[in-house]
């Protein structure tokens, strides 16, 4: 296993039964290698199995077939016990972010959560000065903290669960349209912050997204799925620059331009 | 008035109770939707988009309140309600039938026991517009299949926890459109689909629009989307309504410091900086003694009067409004208050 290779997956495969006849392989024989510190974006279609390969990677639901690799060490058949420690390192924010904050605990403690978990600090006034910045990094007020989910806006769910998710300094991050429901310039705030992340902190990040022109302002590389198998996956400037797979072709020639 | 509106949400207050205050999120809105047109709302997340839909149909959550203002339904050019003021009994048929709105989050508002295609025909059966079942199936796998879904008869029986995010989405905009309403809201409801089905489903709306004078009022922060569907756009930012404008002319000639920053910092493909460009500064929290204009600590061309008044909204021509204290006049006013 190659030093930089962070998550490796291969051969995964994942199918859901429709009714008694019919099923639908959401995944099919997928591998692809995560390297560290690298913006991996994820585009295709909707319902080409985007959201389910993520949950497969980072185990959340498990493979019908296929196994994956977390810094060289095979997750595939880990019990959610064994799996604990490998959690703290990778995270997800999930695309429907109203069903994934839990709508009884207030922000501080959704936010503080995994920091308690993973007993980042030792003492409160240090996990309260972590949630500040936290929240200042994703353009939140801090009037929020005593509030329950169901009273934000869509954004700012969407960037609560952001905050959660990087809270604990996880090597890996997936974000499932996580700037999609957001107006353009906080959504540059929030693409400007992943980028600085990665930068400074060397933030994996698996960024899955049907916006083209937002992918192509963070990613590096560039991951084309169509029914549940990558289609092609290349460095993002050749992706944009010169695709080759007739699929890709027709996704970029479809985005939709400014008319004005 | 000169144009035949369907809809006037007029001076439009919304409250949301937090530690026993009152916080105004909406603040004297005013927006006019005219028979068969597409108006955009754009805006900077937060800023009450969501809650000036939700009081259309009524369906604030608890903790908020309408505290003012009015929403003139114009059956007919004669014939106008207040929907403010209607009764429960009556806003509730009104919404099933007349006004149908598809919501941002719709995990949350798609009901989890139940297999989509049912929850789709069950509209038809609330408001009697189908009985046959069989009929009123078939209605809903052929609507189904208009918005994009692969398999519409295979996907009537899924339930909607088995769908993709984008798959949800386009449920919610079957079950909103399977009646034919008269106005549509639309609240992100394309954010999670991809541009080519999201190119099908605005083709839908846009159809819907010129055939059938239904009108749409499209919540989105997707410019594209604006430019490719909408004929009047307004900009709200903090609660009010900052800038109006037809489309073509909001593009080319935005007055407000707020919507050039947001044309500019969307990303493009192609010639992409180190970092993309923001409005400095962050959302301010809504205080109610503030006096000035909302926008002017976040603002390049501030000069004093915007720390002092709160600007009013102005004509530019062309069916342009714009509420700010320089965009027609340039940075320096000086005296020129009462002197246009
Ligand atoms: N729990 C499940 N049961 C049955 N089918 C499922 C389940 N989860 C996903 N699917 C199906 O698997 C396919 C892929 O879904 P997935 O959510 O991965 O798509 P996606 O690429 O994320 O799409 P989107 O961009 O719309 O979110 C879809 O056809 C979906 O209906
Ligand atoms: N139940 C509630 N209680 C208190 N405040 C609320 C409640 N619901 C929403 N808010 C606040 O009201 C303001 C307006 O919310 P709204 O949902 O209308 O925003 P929006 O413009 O739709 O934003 P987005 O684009 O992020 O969806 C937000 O600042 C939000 O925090
Ligand atoms: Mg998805
Ligand atoms: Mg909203």
């Amino acid at each position: 296993m190659e030093e930089r290779v962070l998550l490796s997956a291969s051969h995964l495969c994942k199918k859901f039964r429709l009714d008694r006849k019919n099923s639908i392989y959401a995944v099919r024989d997928v591998s692809l290698d995560i390297y560290r510190g690298e913006t991996l974006a994820l585009v295709g279609e909707s319902g080409c199995g985007k959201s389910t390969l993520a949950r497969l990677l980072l185990r959340i639901i498990k493979a019908d077939e296929g196994s994956v690799l977390f810094e060289g060490r095979d997750i595939t058949g880990l019990s959610e016990k064994a799996l604990l420690p490998y959690r703290k390192e990778m995270q997800m924010v999930f695309q429907d972010p109203a069903s994934s904050l839990d709508p009884r605990m207030r922000i501080r403690d959704i936010i503080a959560e995994p920091l308690e978990t993973w007993r980042i600090y030792d003492d409160r006034r240090k996990i309260d000065d972590r949630i500040t910045e936290l929240l200042e990094m994703v353009e939140l007020n801090e009037d929020c903290l005593d509030r329950y989910p169901h009273q934000f806006s869509g954004g700012q769910k969407q960037r609560i669960g952001i905050a959660r998710a990087i809270a604990a300094e996880p090597k890996l991050i997936v974000c499932d349209e996580s700037v999609s429901a957001l107006d353009v310039c906080v959504q540059a705030q929030i693409l400007n912050l992943l980028k600085r992340l990665k930068d400074r902190l060397k933030l994996t990040c698996l960024f899955i997204s049907h916006d083209l022109s937002v992918v192509s302002f963070i990613a590096d590389r560039v991951c084309v799925m169509k029914n549940g198998a990558i289609c092609e996956m290349d460095a993002a400037e050749k992706i944009y620059a010169s695709p080759e797979h007739e699929y890709t072709k027709y996704l970029l020639s479809s985005i939709p331009k400014l008319i004005f | 008035m000169n144009k035949d509106l369907l809809l006037e949400i007029k001076d439009l207050t919304v409250s949301v109770k937090r530690k026993k205050e009152a916080v105004p999120v909406v603040r004297g809105v005013d927006i006019d939707i005219p028979r068969g047109g597409i108006v955009g709302l754009v805006g900077e997340s937060g800023c009450g988009k969501s809650m000036t839909a939700k009081s259309v149909n009524r369906i604030l959550p608890p903790f908020a309140e309408t505290t003012g203002g009015s929403i003139l339904w114009h059956d007919s050019p004669g014939e106008t309600t207040d929907l403010l003021k209607l009764k429960e009994k009556e806003i509730r048929k009104k919404c099933g039938t007349e006004i149908a709105m598809v919501f941002q989050e719709p995990m949350t508002s798609l009901n989890p026991m139940m297999r989509v295609g049912d929850q789709i025909r069950e509209v038809l059966k609330i408001h009697k517009i189908e009985k046959d079942p069989a009929v009123s199936k078939e209605r809903v796998v052929k609507m189904l299949g208009a918005v994009g879904i692969p398999q519409p008869e295979l996907r009537y029986n899924s339930w909607p926890h088995e769908l993709s995010g984008g798959m949800r989405q386009r449920v919610m905009i079957a079950m909103a459109m399977i009646c034919s309403p008269k106005l549509l809201i639309a609240d992100e409801a394309t954010t999670a689909v991809d541009v080519t089905i999201e190119a099908q489903i605005l083709d839908l709306i846009r159809d819907m629009c010129h055939a059938s004078h239904m009108s749409a009022l499209v919540i989105t922060h997707n410019m594209g989307v604006v430019s490719a569907i909408c004929d009047h756009v307004y900009v709200m930012y903090l609660g009010s309504i900052v800038e109006k404008a037809p489309v073509r002319e909001l593009f080319t000639n935005p007055l407000h410091p707020y919507t050039r920053g947001l044309l500019s910092s969307i990303p493009r493909i192609g010639n992409n900086p180190e970092y993309l460009e923001t409005i400095p500064g962050n959302i301010p929290v809504v205080r109610k003694p503030f006096s000035g204009c909302d926008f002017c600590m976040r603002c390049s061309d501030d000069v004093r009067k915007c720390f002092m008044e709160s600007p009013e909204m102005r004509e530019a021509g062309n069916d342009h409004y714009v509420r700010c204290h320089t965009a027609l006049t340039g940075p320096d006013p000086g005296e020129s208050k009462g002197t246009e």
